[in-house]
């Protein structure tokens, strides 16, 4: 079966056949070429002939895509040695003395050696089909975790929007002032949320599906930053963050809007698990070949068991249902990924008085 | 605040969707707005021709035509503002449609604090754009910052501020059309010709250096406003 499999792949255009013709030929040619410089120089000694047209050989099966080219080398390169460089010259004559026995062992070597190479080329296209088809199952456990952890914290918000409404709509006279804005002001609040995770979701289309790539321009950091900032004051007027980016001004490569949302969602979480109403940091130092961004918080740090796989999406914690969905599962591996595909790094740690979130841009664009 | 001129103010609605439709509708009303609403690009365009409204509001994702006709439709025969309703994702269409001849824009979603001052903003440009004769220019102030057109001085804190000329330009431009958001393209052909070639990295070097001068901390500044891929905004005067 996996011979068919294989014997389908191999199937090759006229175009390649072509080309491993013409570079067996090439091949041999050079191997011929370099054999009558031997010759001529020192033509007592035939077993540097011999040695030419192995290695010819073996390059022959190495470079094209067929056995039948290493054989057709092989067969090709005893018959040339005995017809150009053994006595009778420019004839084919076998009755030579002891020469069957080289004949015999030069096409054995010579079949053996392109078989084996033939057949680690063979091993390497499949491991490399299976490496793909493993990157397949990688992609589509994520894709399945995403789908499962956006349902989820889909329908917590979702619920309590229908719920207020319903509410409201169905005991409208006999509810008070008071309870009307309550219900009302949880809509709102279950919305900005929603509307926050949509907004994830849709950043993550802006990554090419295949490459993983994103389309760079020139950004200046301090707009960015600025722009994040108002975004994030807007959905929390009252969190306090202290905010400071270098005196000099940087521009590099990046999609804005990704990084905004990879700023907002690390401030977002520090004021949600942090714990705490101490202020958070944001804080952007440069070197010579990165951008640094921290988000730092004094608040109750990250559980260790849990910093290995902050980033997975996967850490959200079924069992914490009460308040789960303001989980930020979905939120940390949209940083991770938005952070991958510009090249750059992301980290969590604890320190001292709480936890901090590092991401690094490059500075020059690498394809460039 | 000022009260609008005129009294009621005529307000075009270009909109589909109805649920966005209704409570547009509804805040304007309750602010003394006179609205009107169109639910697709055709009916606008005639509603537009027959109103003569004093603003309209645009829907950019319209059924029946693309809402970058419509800008350039109505332009075609009237300066009347138009405002953009957009979705946030997508920064190179708000700066092809402020490109092409729309004032303003504003994202979904939106607060109705932000759309009333998109719309008081509006207004008052285009009464603005009518007494265009008066040589002198009531000078700008915001918060710490003061810019006196007429002396060509900038204080902060009641000290004058050093600008270059360049700065000084880029500053009161911006200035002069407080609370709206001006497109890089608009900025560079006003400042630096209209051949000046695409890379506006020039213009945000200068706009660096403004907001070392004019603002306490660059990242969380108060008088000028990025719109990142789009352009910059200074804040409405006081």
């Amino acid at each position: 079966m996996k011979y068919t499999n294989l014997d389908k792949k191999n199937k090759f255009t006229s175009s390649s056949v072509g080309r491993d013709a013409l570079l067996t030929i090439l091949i041999l040619a050079a191997a011929t070429a370099i054999s009558f410089g031997f010759f001529y120089i020192v033509p007592e000694n035939s077993a540097n002939i011999a040695l030419t047209y192995i290695t010819a050989i073996v390059l022959t099966a190495r470079f094209t895509n067929r056995y039948v080219y290493g054989i057709i080398a092989s067969l090709v390169s005893v018959v040339g040695i005995n017809y150009l460089f053994t006595y009778p010259f420019f004839q084919v004559n076998f009755t030579l003395t002891g020469y069957p026995v080289t004949f015999l062992f030069t096409l054995t070597i010579s079949l053996i050696v392109s078989a084996m190479t033939t057949q680690i080329k063979q091993q390497g296209d499949i491991l490399v089909e299976r490496e793909k088809l493993l990157m397949d199952a990688e992609k589509e456990k994520m894709r399945a975790n995403l789908l499962r952890s956006v349902s989820h914290d889909l329908r917590t918000p979702l619920t309590g929007i229908i719920g207020s409404s319903s509410v409201y709509i169905d005991n409208y006279h006999s509810l008070s002032e008071e309870e009307k804005l309550n219900l009302v002001s949880h809509i709102r609040e279950d919305s900005n949320w929603l509307l926050n995770m949509v907004e994830n979701l849709l950043s993550v289309t802006r990554i090419s599906e295949n490459s993983m790539k994103i389309a760079t321009s020139m950004e200046s950091v301090e707009e960015v930053v600025a722009e994040a900032m108002s975004r994030f004051q807007k959905r929390f007027p009252n969190a306090h963050v202290k905010v400071q980016v270098p005196e000099d001004f940087l521009m590099i490569p990046m999609d804005a809007i990704l990084i905004e949302q990879v700023i907002i969602n690390l401030l977002e979480n520090a004021i949600i698990h942090s714990c705490s109403r101490l202020p958070i940091e944001l804080t952007v130092s440069y070197s010579s070949r990165q951008v640094a961004f921290c988000v730092k918080d004094y608040g109750i740090g990250i559980s260790p068991d849990k910093l290995d796989t902050i980033f997975d999406g996967s850490c959200y914690d079924p069992k914490g249902s009460a308040d789960g969905y303001r989980g930020m599962g979905i939120g940390l591996s949209i940083c991770k990924t938005i952070i991958t595909a510009h090249n750059g790094t992301i980290i969590a740690e604890n320190h001292a008085g709480g936890c901090q979130f590092i991401f690094t841009l490059p500075r020059e664009d690498e394809h460039e | 605040m000022s009260k609008t001129k005129l009294g009621k103010n005529n307000i075009l609605l270009i909109e589909d969707e109805e649920s966005i439709r209704s409570f547009i509708s509804t805040t304007l009303k309750n602010q003394n707005y006179k609205i009107t609403t169109a639910s697709d690009g055709s009916s606008g365009l005639h509603l537009a021709a027959s109103l003569c409204p004093d603003i309209i509001l645009l829907d950019l994702g319209l059924p029946d035509m693309d809402g970058m006709e419509v800008i350039k439709k109505i332009r075609e025969w009237t300066a009347v503002p138009i405002i953009v309703i957009s979705a946030r994702s997508n920064e190179h269409e708000k700066a092809r449609a402020l490109d092409s001849g729309a004032d303003d824009y504003i994202t979904k979603p939106f607060s109705t604090v932000e759309l009333l001052a998109r719309i008081r903003t509006s207004l008052r440009h285009s009464s603005q754009m009518h007494d265009l004769t008066s040589t002198s220019q009531k000078p700008y102030h915001h918060g710490n910052l003061t810019i006196n057109f007429d002396d060509h001085v900038v204080m902060l804190d009641g000290t004058n501020i050093h600008l270059t000329q360049i700065e000084y330009k880029l500053l009161t431009l911006l200035a002069k059309s407080s609370g709206k958001v001006l497109t890089y393209t608009f900025i560079m052909e006003k400042i630096w010709g209209p051949y000046t070639d695409n890379n506006n990295q020039i213009l945000r070097v200068n706009m660096a250096n403004i907001r070392r001068k004019i603002e306490k901390n660059p990242a969380t500044p108060e008088h000028v406003f990025t719109e990142i891929g789009i352009g910059y905004r200074m804040a409405e005067g006081d």
